[in-house]
């Protein structure tokens, strides 16, 4: 069986030299690769980036452009990418030392068919692990956030009502399905109403 | 003042550092033409980076021994925020102030400022807000040159000064310092943040109108760094003691008018900025010019070297950037993080070391209040630092 059934990594060559460009992208499409869009340098880059959405970013070391893809990976509201960065420039100890900081992913020399493959398929390994485990963080930060609601809210209410810890639960939880709401947004709407009114214990200087 | 036979000799006298295309990268290539690095026994090789990713980049694998960074970058790369996590400090502050703020001709006149030559920084946030107003349908893009700078920080403070949420109201891009007037020509983007030549090279082009200089919107804020990797630093500490002693010689001899022309003719060459001397003068001299056909203004602040203890790196700022950062990241640190950063990473104590070698005084605390004065002001017998003032309070 020869059939992939995984579409096409799709790839964006970012390169100021046209020669090495075109010799790059044939060896690329004869690597499985799709290439979607091939382009000089990078005035309008970021939105060639929106529009073609790319699975990663082929560029040169030293283009300037490199802060701008930087940009996309760390303010979120863009769409982060993969970048792997290739040099010209024969410096096998630079490259050595990067690659060892964990830098990025570097290709020696150009782009040589045996090494692209598995070096861009590893870098969009390694980009979407960074990836989850930020979403991970995010994820187990807002549930922290969450438990820490809940558990004011119900110190309030047992406060308020003179209950029990289990009773503060069991009513938070009748009126979350009552009003048909997460636990954490009626235990925000609980502190929002009943803080300001305990006045001896609740109350703090600002 | 220590003769250099009392220092330590250096580990390492043959050095690369890493600057980029900026005006405030005179110290470095004025230290280097003056001889100050060699009268400190040191063989530098300047090195001229395309990005601020790169330079980062040589710092951390040691293909740099230092170089010329953001205020920003020591603690958002120990904290790991960019691109790579590496433990990166300082002990000497480069600059202070020295962006400027840029809006594309054509936004600028529907600004309806009239003809005044130069309204406040507010007047002119405020008048961007009631633009955005008018024709919400006309969206905006600004530019700044990294995420982790004083240009992205500068500007999101001026834009929230005019009642204009930074990241809703408009859309903030990142681009290199090279492509801004490009792309304010070609329409691409609207305004951008930037470091000079750049504000003064779309001015003297007709294109763009400055709204507002980094220093109206922050008062001496600090702008570069020397930035040495921490475990550089510790195997080479001679070296970087003389390296600091060489730029903060540098730093006091551009606060002199007549060496300032003088950088701007050095600046100017091929191996260095590459541009003409007319667009390096006006932030070198001080005599800015906002819109072209205007008469330039004289502003002593506009890019400051020496000053105020410019070269002191205090924590104060440190958290400040760094609280920022986080802040833009939407990931906010606790205290005890961001003041293990700042200790980490800006080394108040290393820029008195050196100053003790120079025989100047310096500040005998590490932080400083800040946005509290309009005025120069005395911190302590002696030390005179600047205002200290942020737009909108």
């Amino acid at each position: 069986m020869t059939a992939e059934i995984a579409p096409a990594v799709r790839v964006m060559l970012v390169d100021d030299n046209p020669a090495r460009a075109a010799m790059v992208e044939e060896r690329l499409w004869g690597c499985g690769f799709e290439v979607s869009l091939v382009i000089p340098s990078a005035a309008g880059l970021l939105f060639q980036i929106e529009r073609i959405r790319p699975d990663v970013v082929l560029i040169d070391l030293e283009s300037p452009d490199r802060d701008v893809l930087e940009s996309l990976a760390i303010i979120s509201h863009h769409n982060p990418t993969p970048v792997v960065m290739f040099t010209q420039e024969d410096d096998p100890d630079y490259i050595r030392q990067a690659v060892t900081a964990g830098i990025s992913t570097y290709l020696v020399g150009g782009i040589n068919p045996d090494q692209v493959k598995p070096i861009i398929d590893v870098a969009i390994a390694q980009f979407r692990a960074f990836q989850s485990l930020r979403d991970e963080l995010h994820s187990t930060r807002v549930q922290l956030e969450e438990r820490k609601l809940i558990e004011q809210a119900k110190g309030l209410l047992m406060a308020h009502q003179k209950i029990g810890e289990d009773d503060a639960h069991r009513l938070l939880t009748k009126l979350a399905m009552d009003t048909n709401q997460r636990l954490p947004a009626v235990a925000k709407t609980v502190l929002a109403t009943l803080s300001p009114k305990t006045s001896d214990k609740g109350k703090r200087s600002t | 003042m220590t003769s250099n036979s009392q220092l330590a000799p250096p580990e390492k006298a043959a050095i690369s550092v890493g600057f980029m295309r900026l005006t405030d990268s005179a110290p470095l290539i004025m230290a280097l033409e003056g001889g100050t690095f060699a009268r400190h026994g040191l063989d530098v090789t300047l090195v001229r980076e395309v990005s601020w990713a790169n330079l980062r980049d040589k710092l951390v694998v040691g293909k740099l021994d230092a170089a010329h960074l953001l205020s920003p970058l020591p603690m958002m790369t120990t904290l790991g925020a960019g691109g790579i996590r590496a433990n990166l400090l300082t002990g000497l502050s480069l600059s202070l102030n020295g962006n400027a703020l840029t809006l594309a001709s054509a936004l600028w006149d529907q600004l309806g400022l009239g003809d005044a030559s130069r309204p406040a920084a507010l007047a002119t946030a405020r008048a961007l807000k009631g633009r955005l107003e008018r024709e919400p349908g006309q969206p905006l893009t600004f530019a700044t040159v990294h995420a982790f700078s004083t240009h992205s920080f500068q500007l999101r403070l001026w834009l929230k000064a005019g009642g204009i949420d930074p990241d809703r109201d408009v859309r903030i891009i990142v681009l290199p310092p090279e492509q801004m007037c490009d792309s304010l020509a070609r329409g691409i983007i609207d305004g951008f943040c930037v470091g000079e030549p750049w504000n003064s090279v779309a001015v003297q082009q007709g294109i763009g109108v400055v709204a507002a200089t980094g220093h109206d919107i922050w008062n001496n804020a600090p702008e570069k760094v020397l930035g040495v990797t921490e475990h550089w630093h510790n195997h080479h500490p001679a070296t970087h003691l003389r390296l600091r002693l060489a730029l903060m010689e540098a730093c006091r001899e551009l606060a002199e008018p007549a060496r300032r022309r003088e950088a701007a003719e050095v600046l100017s060459d091929p191996r260095y900025l590459d541009l003409p001397v007319r667009v390096l003068v006006p932030s070198l001299t001080g005599e800015f010019g906002f819109a072209k056909n205007q008469p330039p203004r004289w502003l002593a602040d506009f890019l400051v070297f020496h000053r105020y203890q410019a070269g002191f790196p205090w924590r104060s700022h440190a958290q400040w950037l760094l609280r920022e950062g986080c802040a833009m990241l939407g990931k906010p640190v606790g205290d005890d993080v961001c003041q293990a950063l700042v200790q980490r990473c800006y080394r108040p104590d290393l820029y008195r070391e050196a100053a003790r070698h120079l025989g100047i005084a310096s500040p005998s605390r590490d932080a400083k209040e800040e946005n509290r004065h309009a005025a120069p002001w005395e911190f302590e017998p002696g030390i005179t630092l600047g205002p200290d003032l942020m737009i909108g309070g």
